[in-house]
């Protein structure tokens, strides 16, 4: 089967947002990223299409993604204090929805660059 | 921009002459940093390419970034911010005495030497890693060679920029400051956004154990963070969204799967100068992305009865008169 090829893929690894970067699929995995240095070849690489993990854990035991949402809200909604961080290894459109969460639980909001 | 003097790495790459990189190790840590905007590139004002530019690196050990410099700096453990404040004084021709500049571990010939590079630059660009803005000093190091630029302005064309590391962690400053104003360390708790770093920053927060849940997202803390608020976050309920089970996720109460950004979740994220940049995803995942999933959970949460009882809710300006 012949690979894909995406040109000026954006790679997220770092701050430098490398967004020149040529990458070289067959649906499941990313064979080759041309023009990525060491750190960002090793991001492309690493992921796949795969099913390798279980699509949510609630207590230790795998669980579907309904009930690991209902059990996160509801975990959530009895706190007092709610935290909500990271936000570094994810998109701006999924960062604004934390911004919301935060909002609408009456929490706390930080980012990795308090660390 | 919140008030930093700075550009984008486009004109550092098309004008800077003069680039140091301070408490930063770009040759192992954003290796395409010296090629792709900096150094190594040819202008249409800086045609001879590196032959044009001067680097100098500050750090407190030598690392593999001072192979590409003109001058390395080795600064004393700690002494970053008396260094700044020196060389805040000295391109005034304010007095330093000698014993305020062993303290550093530099010379005053080198530090002449330095200021006058500074002074002589057509552009002067300023980059500050970890190395500068998470050792003693802390955010006030930063804010001090954020001020060293702006006052080198009297003299030349100068900027300053922090190093990012962590993907898309720009993004989330900037997604929070257009959403509440501030970037980071902020609480909703009083039904409006408050902005106290120290007080409402993640890891004082769970070093104190002042919250009851956490949710974590795009971030391991499980692998980075103190043991004492790793502790804290073992005994609270702790929700992780992240494409693989990480540390976080073995002492979480609930671990939701969501997609790789970039790789198979679409969107936008931020680079270092704060240009958003579109996401071309590859692969398609067999789960769903970060936003999905939080929305979701927003949709849920929004069922249930709201925390502030009724009437007790901040109100607009526009709903007191």
């Amino acid at each position: 089967m012949s690979l894909q090829v995406i040109d000026n893929a954006t790679c997220t690894f770092c701050g430098c947002v490398c967004d020149d970067i040529q990458l070289h699929h067959d649906e499941v995995r990313i064979h080759e990223a041309k023009r990525a240095c060491v750190l960002g070849t090793a991001w492309f690489l690493n992921h796949t299409a795969e099913k390798k993990h279980p699509d949510a854990l609630v207590d230790g035991r795998e669980a579907s993604l309904d009930e690991a949402i209902e059990a996160a809200a509801a975990l959530l909604h009895a706190a007092d204090m709610p935290l909500v961080y990271g936000m570094s290894n994810t998109t701006c459109e999924a960062q604004k929805q934390c911004a919301a969460l935060a909002d609408q639980l009456g929490g706390l909001l930080d980012s990795h660059t308090s660390l | 921009m919140g008030g930093k003097v700075t550009c984008t790495l486009g004109e550092v790459k098309q004008r800077a002459d003069f680039i140091v990189y301070w408490g930063g190790n770009p040759a192992e840590c954003h290796p395409r940093h010296f090629t792709k905007y900096t150094i190594m590139q040819k202008s249409k004002f800086l045609p001879r390419g590196r032959k044009d530019r001067t680097m100098v690196l500050v750090d407190i050990r030598e690392t593999k970034s001072a192979k590409a410099a003109d001058i390395f700096l080795q600064v004393k453990p700690g002494k970053d911010f008396e260094l700044i404040t020196i060389l805040r004084a000295m391109i005034k021709d304010q007095h330093v005495t000698d014993e305020q500049i062993a303290v550093t571990g530099l010379s005053r010939e080198v530090l002449d030497d330095l200021v006058g590079r500074m002074k002589g630059a057509k552009f002067g660009c300023m980059f500050f890693g970890m190395g500068l803005s998470m050792t003693r000093g802390k955010h006030m190091n930063s804010a001090a060679l954020l001020t060293l630029a702006a006052e080198m302005n009297a003299f030349t064309k100068f900027v300053a920029m922090p190093m990012r590391g962590h993907g898309n962690v720009t993004g989330a400053d900037v997604i929070m400051r257009w959403q509440t104003g501030f970037p980071f360390g902020i609480t909703f708790n009083r039904g409006y956004p408050r902005y106290n770093p120290g007080e409402f920053s993640t890891v004082d927060v769970l070093v104190r154990g002042d919250c009851d849940a956490a949710f974590i997202i795009g971030a391991d803390p499980g692998a980075t963070m103190p043991q004492p608020a790793i502790e804290h976050l073992k005994r609270i309920p702790t929700i992780v969204l992240d494409p693989h089970v990480t540390h976080t996720s073995r002492l979480s109460r609930v671990h939701i799967t969501t997609a790789p950004q970039g790789i198979a979740a679409p969107g936008t994220a931020y680079r270092m100068d704060e240009i958003p940049l579109p996401l071309k995803p590859p692969l398609k995942s067999p789960y769903p992305t970060d936003e999905q999933v939080v929305r979701r959970i927003n949709e849920a949460i929004a069922a249930k009865p709201f925390w502030m009882p009724e009437g007790s809710q901040p109100q607009m300006l526009t709903a007191q008169v």
